[in-house]
């Protein structure tokens, strides 16, 4: 397979402006700015091949936006080798932008007063789509996101999922081969997020299109990236398969038992954190290595009718990523 | 060439949208007029008189002329380019296979279209109600050469508005500031407001180093004919050089801005 991305040793630094508070503050910054290099991203390096999916997960400001961006061709980077299906995306070829899409939750390309109908129409004209191609590609799209009543609605008319679903139309019109999805199901409801994951994970069947998505919604993550990047203070703290990291940072098991009698939830806790208790049942976390001896010992001198041991849910350690710190301790 | 026309085509939808906004911005052009004939009207009341070189009919010919050329060399869209960089909805054009600079051309230039069909009626209407005496231009060089320099006047004020639009790549909560900063300079130093040659003869000198009177008023001194043969092909030459010494800094510019830019926004 061939690599479609490919990123080595980027570093890229912000040159900003501080300000202090108030009005002395403002005063002050203009006769002498503060000047402060910010190192958004520290020398990261990734691979990704074609047709990947893949979920570039971290907390707020741990340079997710920023990569993309490099890697679109938006931002200048400060160093380090980048290259997107053969292409240096900062040339801007014009190659290269047609069979790109940066999809950004926040921002828009829609015409705002015209319908999206015209936007669609426009971007046709820009990526010289043939007509017969176009109509193709519009159809599938608008029926696999069951948009094809709202097509003639001024965009400021719809609602933020239905124009979310005009934005992705739209980013998709000219069938990218590679797409970067920035919080695509950012503000979404539960049906329509639901709808643009289920679209995601078909384009990227369907059209072996590699996609790199950022995400701060668990779901989007477990339904469609099998391999993830974490990107934390603009350092890469893991790569690889998402059940990987599961058991890389899930430190803690959870053993679930089915009481069969009366039992001091003191002498419980002596053995490992509990959780939750719903009589009969109780849940206790257990460090990962002491789980064999935390079972046979509770199996011992408790009675016991049942005993389950599982792994921490998803969501738990996803939620340790996202807050970030955990993954630097855990990954030392 | 089909990608221009398309976005020359939803651009001019666009501009109907703010179909109240475009007839306010007429009505403001049309008044501005109506004041600076009224004024010039009452100074040449006088049958034969000749100011600074005018007689009625060139004084009222330089207002009406101001009509018409408004609306082909100032009535732009891409004044929105500042904001644009500031709130970063440029990025959208970065990452398509289109040329940023000759989208905003093409939308100025559908821009123009709309507010020239409008002069013309405006034009006629004026005319129509204050009879104005007015000059016809009869030699066909120098309606061509007016021609021309209009073309020149648009490429100019394009460049002008694209160098005074760029300070957002480094200053991106600026967007503004310059850019009102430059309309100013072209109603006052462009010859909006009054023919520049009533200006003292060393400020007319000093003028003429800038890029400014080549917007309004040398087109119009070209059609009325004051400028002779000869001057007239010194405007169009030194409005050319203009062009190209404002096309080579707004592409070294705007090359530098956008190793600065840190797409923010939104």
């Amino acid at each position: 397979m061939d690599k479609a991305i490919i990123v080595d040793h980027l570093i890229k630094n912000f040159e900003i402006t501080e300000k202090k508070p108030g009005i002395i503050g403002s005063l002050t910054n203009i006769i002498s700015p503060t000047k402060k290099i910010v190192r958004a991203l520290k020398n990261i390096s990734f691979v990704l091949e074609e047709g990947e999916l893949v979920g570039f997960i971290g907390p707020n400001g741990a340079g997710k936006t920023t990569t993309l961006k490099i890697l679109s061709g938006l931002l200048y980077p400060t160093a380090g080798f980048v290259e997107v299906i053969s292409y240096n995306p900062w040339e801007r070829n014009p190659e290269f932008l047609k069979q790109i899409s940066l999809v950004m939750g926040q921002k828009n390309q829609l015409w705002w007063d015209l319908p999206a109908i015209e936007t669609f129409e426009l971007n046709k004209a820009i990526y010289e789509i043939p007509k017969r191609e176009f109509k193709e590609s519009l159809d599938e799209l608008v029926s696999l996101l069951g948009v094809s009543k709202l097509l003639n609605i001024p965009v400021r008319r719809l609602s933020l999922g239905q124009r979310m679903r005009m934005e992705l139309i739209a980013a998709l019109i000219h069938k990218p081969k590679v797409l970067f999805l920035d919080e695509p199901t950012i503000g979404l409801d539960l049906i329509a997020q639901e709808k643009v994951r289920d679209f995601i994970y078909q384009y990227n069947q369907k059209n072996k299109a590699t996609i790199l998505l950022t995400s701060h919604n668990m779901d989007d993550l477990v339904d469609l990236a099998r391999r993830v990047i974490v990107i934390d203070e603009g350092k890469i703290v893991f790569d690889g398969l998402f059940q990987e990291l599961i058991t890389r940072f899930a430190k803690e098991k959870i053993i679930k038992i089915h009481l069969g009698g009366e039992v001091d939830i003191k002498k419980l806790e002596s053995i490992g954190e509990v959780k939750k208790i719903k009589i009969p049942e109780v849940t206790i976390a257990v460090p990962r290595e002491a789980c064999a001896v935390a079972a046979s010992e509770l199996l011992q001198n408790f009675p016991i009718d049942d005993l389950t041991i599982e792994e921490k849910p998803i969501e738990d350690i996803v939620r340790q990523v996202f807050r970030g710190g955990i993954t630097r301790k855990a990954a030392r | 060439m089909r990608k221009y026309l398309s976005i020359f085509k939803i651009s001019f939808q666009q501009e109907f949208v703010y179909r109240l906004n475009f007839i306010m911005w007429r009505i403001r052009n049309v008044i501005q007029i109506l004041l600076i004939f009224f004024l010039w009207d009452s100074v040449f009341s006088e049958p034969g008189k000749v100011l600074f070189g005018y007689d009625r009919a060139r004084i009222i010919t330089y207002v009406f002329g101001l009509i018409f050329i408004r609306s082909v060399v100032l009535s732009i869209r891409s004044i929105d380019v500042a904001g644009e960089i500031s709130r970063g909805e440029f990025a959208n054009y970065l990452i398509k296979p289109v040329s940023y600079f000759k989208y905003w051309f093409t939308r100025d230039l559908s821009s123009k279209a709309l507010n020239i069909l409008f002069a013309i009626f405006e034009f006629s209407l004026l005319f129509i109600i204050l009879q104005p005496s007015f000059f016809m231009q009869t030699n066909l060089i120098y309606v061509i050469f007016f021609l021309l320099s209009l073309v020149i006047a648009i490429l100019i004020y394009f460049l002008l508005v694209l160098l005074f639009s760029s300070f957002p790549f480094w200053y991106p909560e600026q967007a503004w500031g310059s850019i009102f900063l430059l309309f100013i300079f072209t109603e006052f130093l462009g010859g909006g407001m009054f023919p520049l040659d009533i200006l003292p003869k060393n400020i007319q000198n000093i003028l003429s180093f800038t890029p400014f009177p080549h917007l309004l008023f040398s087109p119009i001194q070209i059609y009325l004919g004051k400028l002779e043969l000869g001057g007239s092909l010194k405007a169009l030459s030194l409005s050319m050089i203009w062009v190209i010494i404002l096309a080579f800094f707004v592409n070294k510019l705007w090359e530098r801005g956008l190793k600065n830019y840190k797409s923010e926004g939104k």
